[in-house]
């Protein structure tokens, strides 16, 4: 019988307490150093009286002004994504989704190329990011979203089967994006140079002054998710099974992607489009606990989801790299190898099974 | 004994188009009723429409009295559970938080397991002889294993009736044995009314108490299986798929 062969299945869930400590010890950890590590060199004594005493040091400004907005945007962005990558997942019952599964970041990418657009038409240049612009750019990118998800809540209304409300978000996807191509080519280049800095995503354009706002918003975004964790369970178990024990099925799957929408709508406007860290951390928080009880999943998920994205923004502002990397080419060359290995587990375990 | 459920001129089918002429058939408390037809005979639709997956096109199923469709999905989640053919795949769901997810409907909004819901969860386990299990991966078991974890999901959901599609689909002799057991000692012990699925001539069949025969465009038979057989009805319903063995296997086991 199959049920003797497979002791890799049968290891120990780590215990919940120990490993949660570990998750937000790393995390305090990460915030720190990127609070200290970056383009500007503080050292250790100074870093610490800046931080401790808020001192008129020189390296007050670089820590307060601009390192500590960035790291919170960052940590907020990285929890948000992750569970909204999670909501994804266990709604679609599929490893792979993330949250630009229903085409939303490419709503916000399209909200971003008309402005674009709109600045190069009218003769306002957009491409010189000042304060203005990039405020007008993440009020494009958040109407853009918005726009996509309102569309796909009204369709998911009408279509019974979530692998067509999966088609429909690919294919809004696939219009959003040949549009923004559109704009994209009658635009001039200073636009399409801000677009392309847009897209590369950014945790540091989130001002001192908007940072209230965003925090609040992720934490309804995450906290409206976590209610809805029994949901979450249910659907587990398939879609029949869920509704026999008293799912909805169409009004939670509205709920669920209001949630996991408005989240990614929220943190895509504010950063760009920001891959991987979606899709790969519900992974390592499911393969960490050994669980797929969303109760501890979805909490899970968001500390881990902190951490990943701090020490993704660490790597991209490490000093040998003058300045910033764009910080998805580093959730992707962090995340693409974490997926990776979740696609090769995933198939040694099915070959374990059958 | 009190009447479960009851259908009066039930038609049911797709997109107003009848499978099958009315049925008019009643379920009674502690019954094990089969349902048995060849593939593509209905039993999947009526199975659908007596647990109100889908509409009927014509009459009504009355659960308790109450026609079936009154009751929000909170209630009837209350009063009838499903043990289904399809399984849940999820590769870190363990036997323990699907059992578990049976009795959310008994829980509040955090779904804190009391320690009755607990013990109901292990008794549960202990019924259906799978109390070893608890910490295992769902994906890593027999599908006669699985098969027993979704009848404790079922069991914990605490029902007067029980649905079972199919029950029998994946499993060898041995585990056919034992899940006759189980359904006797559920309708026995507990009272639970089943009503389950079957689409050749199984064993199960043969513990029936009631038996209801569909085929396509045919009426529904019902009868005991020994009066079925005897009558010809399974003679005649599953012409096409029946062999010369398994009838004469029926027979000589009637």
């Amino acid at each position: 019988m199959a049920s003797d062969t497979d002791n890799t299945l049968r290891r120990k869930t780590p215990p919940i307490a120990l490993v949660s400590i570990a998750i937000l010890a790393v995390g305090i950890v990460l915030f720190v150093l990127n609070l200290r590590y970056g383009s500007v060199s503080i050292p250790w004594n100074e870093f610490w009286d800046t931080l401790l005493h808020g001192d008129t040091s020189t390296y007050r400004t670089i820590i307060l002004d601009y390192r500590l907005p960035q790291a919170i945007t960052a940590l907020l962005a990285g929890i948000g994504l992750s569970v909204s990558g999670l909501l994804m997942q266990t709604l679609f019952r599929n490893p792979l989704a993330d949250p630009s599964l229903l085409g939303i970041s490419s709503g916000a990418s399209l909200g971003v190329a008309f402005v674009v657009l709109l600045g190069t038409a009218t003769g306002l240049s957009v491409s010189t990011l000042s304060l203005w612009s990039t405020f007008g750019v993440t009020i494009a990118a958040f109407l853009g979203a918005f726009a996509v998800l309102l569309l796909i809540l009204a369709l998911s209304s009408r279509l019974r089967s979530m692998v067509s409300l999966v088609l429909v978000g690919i294919m809004i996807a696939y219009i959003a994006g040949s549009v923004t191509d559109i704009l994209k080519f009658f635009s001039q280049k200073e636009g399409l140079h801000s677009f392309v800095i847009w897209g590369l995503g950014s945790f540091s354009n989130v001002s001192k002054a908007q940072l209230p706002f965003f925090a609040i918003a992720v934490a309804v975004g995450t906290i409206g998710s976590f209610l809805l964790f029994k949901t979450l369970n249910l659907l587990l178990l398939g879609e029949r099974y869920a509704e026999n024990l008293g799912v909805n099925i169409r009004r939670s799957s509205m709920l669920i992607i209001l949630a996991s929408g408005f989240l990614t709508a929220l943190i895509t406007a504010f950063c760009g489009p920001i891959a991987f860290l979606g899709l790969a951390v519900p992974h390592i928080a499911r393969f960490l606990f050994r669980s797929s009880d969303h109760k501890l999943l979805i909490p899970a998920t968001a500390f881990l989801g902190m951490d990943l994205a701090l020490f993704c923004n660490l790597i991209a502002r490490l000093p040998s790299f003058e300045g910033n990397l764009p910080i998805n080419s580093v959730t992707a060359l962090i995340g693409a190898p974490i997926v990776l290995w979740v696609i090769f587990h995933r198939q040694k375990v099915s070959h374990i099974q059958w | 004994m009190s009447e479960v459920l009851h259908t009066y001129q039930l038609s049911i089918g797709y997109k107003g188009q009848a499978l099958m002429p009315a049925i008019d058939v009643s379920l009674s408390e502690g019954d094990i009723v089969a349902l048995a037809g060849p593939n593509g005979s209905g039993k999947t639709t009526l199975f659908k429409t007596l647990s109100a997956s889908l509409k009927p096109v014509g009459g009504e199923v009355k659960l308790f009295g109450k026609d079936l469709r009154d009751y929000s999905p909170t209630e009837r989640s209350s009063l009838f559970s499903l043990v289904l053919t399809e399984k849940p795949d999820d590769l870190f769901l363990k036997v323990f938080d699907i059992v578990a997810a049976g009795r959310y409907p008994h829980l509040g909004l955090l779904a804190k397991l009391k320690a009755e819901d607990e013990q109901i969860i292990y008794d549960s386990l202990e019924t259906v002889g799978i109390s070893h299990l608890v910490n295992r991966n769902f994906v890593s078991l027999s599908d006669g294993e699985q098969q027993k974890v979704m009848i404790a999901k079922a069991l914990v959901q605490d029902t007067p009736l029980i649905f079972m599609d199919e029950p029998a689909a994946f499993l060898d002799y041995p585990s056919k044995i034992e899940l006759v057991n189980i359904m006797h000692k559920l309708s026995r012990e507990k009272k639970k009314t089943i009503l389950f699925s079957s689409h050749d001539l199984d064993l199960l069949l043969r513990h029936a108490d009631v038996m209801w025969v569909v085929a396509p465009q045919q009426p529904l038979c019902q009868g005991t299986p020994k009066e079925l057989v005897d009558q010809g009805v399974i003679d005649d319903y599953f012409k096409p798929i029946v062999t010369k063995e398994e009838f004469f296997w029926m027979n000589l086991e009637q």
